[in-house]
């Protein structure tokens, strides 16, 4: 190839990279006024997000609609704080989160569709620390500490929930 | 009378149960070492991601839960970082991560199809600290640290 060639081959290559490179930053809306926003999770169709947002001094998950900035309202994840490394299934059916019980750490799991609540009380003495639900809610991992060390468990949830597949249309949620 | 507290106990004691959600032993036990530490799992479709300490040395690691195997991510590991915070995509291909590097803290984007490392500027400026990938793998929620308190960027790549 002819040194001309070649070098235009390399600009269009570099052009190109440049290109894969263009990324658009959105700051949450009311960023500014809300105080420590931490621990971010996207549903898996990237329309909702769930955070930790700090609630007259208390961690308490809020589930927000990027498409219109709205919070969306949560039933059962309005108490037992503070939350924390919260979860989303893949339209936001789901909404997972460790919680606070008494004096132990559990792991919630409420359904937005029914308002029912699904619970996990770590048996002995190992704490949950994060979680990470499957998109479609079939597993939960859980991340607990044992006698010093993290540990991972899976669980299976597809006995006790219906799955939220991509293609699921949330009919009645009690946020919509 | 006593059968009536007999069923009642059944009934009680079944919906325990039910309310159960069951740990995956087997899978459990064949994918985690004991001598090992894990921790910031992410879950995709069949993938889970994790950081994973053996030996004092952490990595990010990506198991394929159908058949539970490791898979291979050629470059995203380097003897001279450390990874804070990582999540997979729904389809595995794509691994958002934030390391820290010398005196740098940054936050990439892996894509395994073609082995390639993107680094993606935080804008205003600001130090990521945790990261959430939507399934495609194009959407990032990062917590990222700017003059003293958190924030979090939604961060859309556009033509990649």
């Amino acid at each position: 190839m002819p040194y001309k060639q070649l070098k235009n081959f390399v600009l269009i290559i570099g052009c190109l990279g440049l290109c894969s490179c263009i990324a658009k930053v959105d700051r949450l809306q009311g960023s500014l006024l809300n105080g420590s926003q931490k621990d971010p999770a996207l549903s898996a169709n990237g329309e909702k997000l769930a955070l930790i947002v700090d609630q007259n001094g208390r961690p308490t998950v809020q589930l927000r609609d990027l498409r219109n900035g709205k919070i969306l309202p949560l039933r059962y994840l309005r108490r037992h704080q503070p939350h924390s490394s919260p979860s989303l299934s893949w339209n936001g059916r789901y909404i997972a989160v460790i919680a606070q019980r008494g004096n132990r750490r559990l792991a919630i799991v409420e359904d937005r569709l029914t308002g029912r609540i699904h619970q996990l009380v770590v048996p002995g003495e190992r704490i949950p620390i994060r979680l990470s639900l499957a998109p479609d809610g079939s597993k939960l991992a859980l991340q607990v500490a044992e006698q010093g060390q993290w540990k991972i468990q899976l669980f299976d949830l597809t006995h006790k929930i219906e799955l939220d597949q991509p293609s699921g249309v949330l009919r009645t949620t009690v946020s919509d | 009378m006593r059968s009536v507290i007999f069923i009642f106990l059944s009934l009680g004691l079944s919906s325990c149960f039910r309310g159960q959600m069951r740990p995956l032993h087997a899978l459990n036990d064949s994918l985690f070492q004991a001598a090992s530490s894990y921790r910031e799992p992410s879950l995709g479709k069949r993938w889970l991601v994790t950081l994973t300490n053996r030996q004092g040395k952490e990595k990010i690691e990506l198991i394929d839960l159908r058949n539970r195997r490791k898979i291979a991510l050629p470059g995203i590991n380097r003897p001279d970082s450390q990874p804070i915070s990582v999540s997979v995509s729904a389809n595995g291909d794509r691994l958002a991560f934030v390391r820290q590097r010398a005196d740098q803290t940054e936050l990439l984007i892996y894509r395994r199809n073609f082995g390639t490392l993107q680094k993606l500027e935080i804008s205003p400026r600001g130090i990521p600290r945790r990261v959430s990938l939507d399934a495609s793998g194009k959407v990032l929620a990062v917590q990222v640290s700017r003059q003293g308190r958190w924030d979090v960027d939604v961060i859309r790549l556009t033509g990649s």
